[in-house]
């Protein structure tokens, strides 16, 4: 549903950035890569992009600084900051330069594939008070309460708090970081299956007056609401 | 015993002092009485030699003449003269008639004498023939009470100087034990993982500066050290996580275009096993992390109670998964400081742990309680537990205990829950559940 993206990726390992270029370009996406701070400084300058991935650790001018440096020029497409230090400490430092996310290496295409068409429709929110829709299904998120077919479905709260998140990006693949850390708030992938079971949980739920599974199922990334 | 701490090194110290000054006040004491009398006996045997006269038996005509001479004499007020006859009759001299006979000889006269003006003296008492006895006495006080006087200006000199030595000593002793309470408090607080505590110093130039100096340097070099180490890490995660990143994304394109199902099924095989590996690194770079103790600027204070009831709620359904039951035992509130994100991922990790570890049907008690100044969080199951000798080691990073007890997992779950509890300034120990297993975090309650 999404229009393929223009993304500039800045990273300076090569073989890296050529493999994640495949992989977007794999999910549709157009992707211009820049090795280092002042490359990418001068394409945004140059060009139109929907997104930026960009690195932490750059040569030259690292993360923070392009972004800072972005940031001040009004510069305000969606950045995804990239990192192998998956510090907490650096993980404020970079959203309060002005990310939009950041993410640990090593990231799937999937990853941020998903984590991109999300920070892009998140842009297009009215009111967090709206009311949302997917397919047969009406979520509320004001008055906390579902309804599938106008049907009231009775959920309890962390099963709510997953379907107003997936409702939020109907048709699109929340994967399992992002579900972590919007529905649950954690910052750490607890080892058990806590979001399989709540998917679960969700689906029988929304399936116990019978209809379709409205949830998808994309396998080794994430899960779906149907549109 | 052996003089160990400083107050009993300062008491002996004192006590020692004590003797000596009072021996050496004692010792000159009677050093100068013995001069004194010494001194008034050479006086009164001249004036004694002076009435006896040279010849013997002396004459009394001659000794009375010379007793009335001396007493004529000014300076001789303090002299006291008496002479005898055979029966004892009193032939001349100055004074009143004493309480006692004296001896032969030299003796010592105090105020049980009763004879006025004197309170301590010398007499001696000779024949000087024709039956005739003289008795001179002299006072050994310049002043009356000379001696009471005397221990008095003792008391007060010697008594000034051992309450100088100890005020001076408190002082000293104050001195090294502040010094000795600012390299613990620093020690106390690098313990506690705040690497950038120092020892303070007073600017002047003295021994305990010297101390306080060195010891700042050995902090700094161990602090350079560990940066070091911090740094090897980070370009670990950098270089190593970079190319497995490469490596998986590699696979991962394999995967899809794989042409046969079991090249597809080969490449997803080889994808978990590179995250079971970025696994470990999240691991090693989190409890790196969390030791680092960065954390700590984000503590605020929180109720492990309702933290672990909320945790064990979300967790009932994914243990229910596997046929586990989780039981709690909540306290009503246990406030302490923390982080809790962290606190929460113990707990995860603590369940996750018994979950795995033990057959379907098993129930896991999941519990906080206050103890004294002390929140105890256990989890425990009923499953095989772990043996005595083998529970240090399975807190050890990579130290998986025994295959019987080991399921697919990286040996870095408790280890990371350890790191959580010494970051919260707390402590983290496995224990025997009779059967299973008991695992209690305890965390410092919040004043």
């Amino acid at each position: 549903m999404d229009g393929d993206l223009k993304i500039l990726l800045v990273e300076d390992d090569a073989a890296l950035a050529a493999s994640l270029v495949d992989e977007l370009q794999a999910f549709g996406h157009a992707v211009e890569v820049a090795r280092d701070g002042p490359e990418a400084l001068a394409r945004v300058g140059n060009g139109y992009f929907d997104a930026i991935i960009l690195d932490r650790l750059l040569p030259l001018l690292d993360g923070i600084s392009v972004l800072e440096r972005l940031r001040r020029e009004q510069v305000t497409i969606p950045i995804i900051m990239l990192t192998a230090l998956a510090r907490a400490t650096e993980k404020v430092e970079g959203l309060s330069a002005g990310a939009d996310d950041y993410v640990a290496k090593p990231v799937t295409a999937a990853e941020l594939d998903a984590r991109l068409r999300a920070l892009l429709r998140g842009r297009q929110w009215t009111r967090a008070s709206e009311t949302l829709r997917a397919g047969d299904i009406t979520v509320s998120p004001t008055k906390f309460r579902a309804w599938r077919s106008g049907k009231a479905v009775d959920l309890p709260k962390v099963e709510m708090d997953l379907l107003i998140e997936l409702a939020r990006n109907v048709d699109s693949v929340m994967t399992r970081a992002m579900l972590l850390e919007r529905v649950w708030g954690y910052d750490f992938d607890p080892k058990t299956n806590i979001v399989e079971t709540y998917i679960r949980r969700l689906r029988v739920k929304l399936m116990a007056d019978g209809g379709e599974d409205p949830i998808t199922t994309v396998r080794g990334v994430g899960y779906a609401l149907k549109g | 015993m052996p003089l160990r701490s400083l107050r009993a090194l300062a008491i002996a110290f004192l006590l020692a002092f004590l003797l000596i000054t009072i021996g050496t006040g004692m010792a000159i004491f009677t050093a100068t009485h013995a001069t004194i009398v010494a001194q008034v006996d050479k006086r009164i045997l001249s004036v004694s030699d002076n009435i006896a006269g040279t010849q013997f038996p002396a004459r009394r005509s001659q000794v009375l003449a010379r007793i009335a001479e001396i007493l004529d004499e000014r300076d001789t007020g303090d002299l006291g003269i008496e002479l005898e006859d055979g029966e004892g009759r009193r032939l001349a001299g100055n004074m009143a008639a004493m309480h006692r006979r004296l001896p032969s000889g030299f003796s010592t006269l105090d105020t049980e004498d009763g004879i006025p003006g004197l309170t301590d003296g010398r007499a001696l008492v000779r024949e000087i023939g024709n039956g005739m006895t003289l008795t001179v006495i002299a006072e050994t006080e310049p002043v009356d009470n000379y001696n009471a006087e005397r221990l008095r200006i003792y008391v007060t000199g010697f008594g000034a100087i051992i309450l100088l030595v100890v005020v001076a000593l408190m002082l000293l002793m104050r001195t090294i034990s502040r010094r000795i309470t600012a390299l613990n408090m620093t020690a106390e607080a690098i313990i506690d993982g705040d690497l950038r505590s120092r020892v303070p110093t007073s600017g002047v130039r003295s021994e305990f500066d010297e101390q306080a100096r060195i010891f700042n340097r050995m902090l700094d070099r161990i602090g350079e050290l560990m940066a070091e180490i911090g740094n090897i890490s980070n370009d670990i995660a950098h270089d190593l996580r970079t190319p497995l990143a490469r490596l998986r994304n590699q696979l991962t394109q394999i995967e899809r275009q794989a042409s046969t199902p079991e090249l597809r099924a080969e490449a997803a095989a080889a994808i978990a096993q590179g995250d079971q590996l970025l696994e470990m690194f999240a691991a090693v770079l989190r409890i790196a992390e969390i030791d680092a103790g960065d954390r700590r600027a984000g503590f605020a204070p929180l109720d492990l109670a309702a933290l672990a009831e909320e945790t064990g709620g979300i967790l009932q359904p994914v243990a229910e998964e596997s046929d586990h039951q989780i039981d709690l035992t909540i306290c009503e509130a246990a406030p302490v400081t923390g982080d809790r994100q962290l606190l929460t991922q113990a707990i995860h990790n603590l369940i996750e742990n018994a979950l795995r570890h033990t057959p379907p049907g098993t129930h896991i008690a999941l519990s906080v309680t206050v103890s004294g100044d002390q929140a105890l969080l256990a989890v425990a199951d009923n499953g095989p537990g772990i043996p005595e000798d083998q529970r240090e080691r399975a807190l050890r990073r990579f130290g998986r205990v025994d295959k019987s007890r080991t399921r697919p997992g990286h040996g870095l779950g408790l280890p990371l829950v350890d790191a959580i509890a010494r970051l919260h300034r707390g402590t983290l120990a496995l224990g025997d559940a009779g059967p299973g297993l008991v695992v209690t975090m305890t965390l410092p309650l919040r004043d």
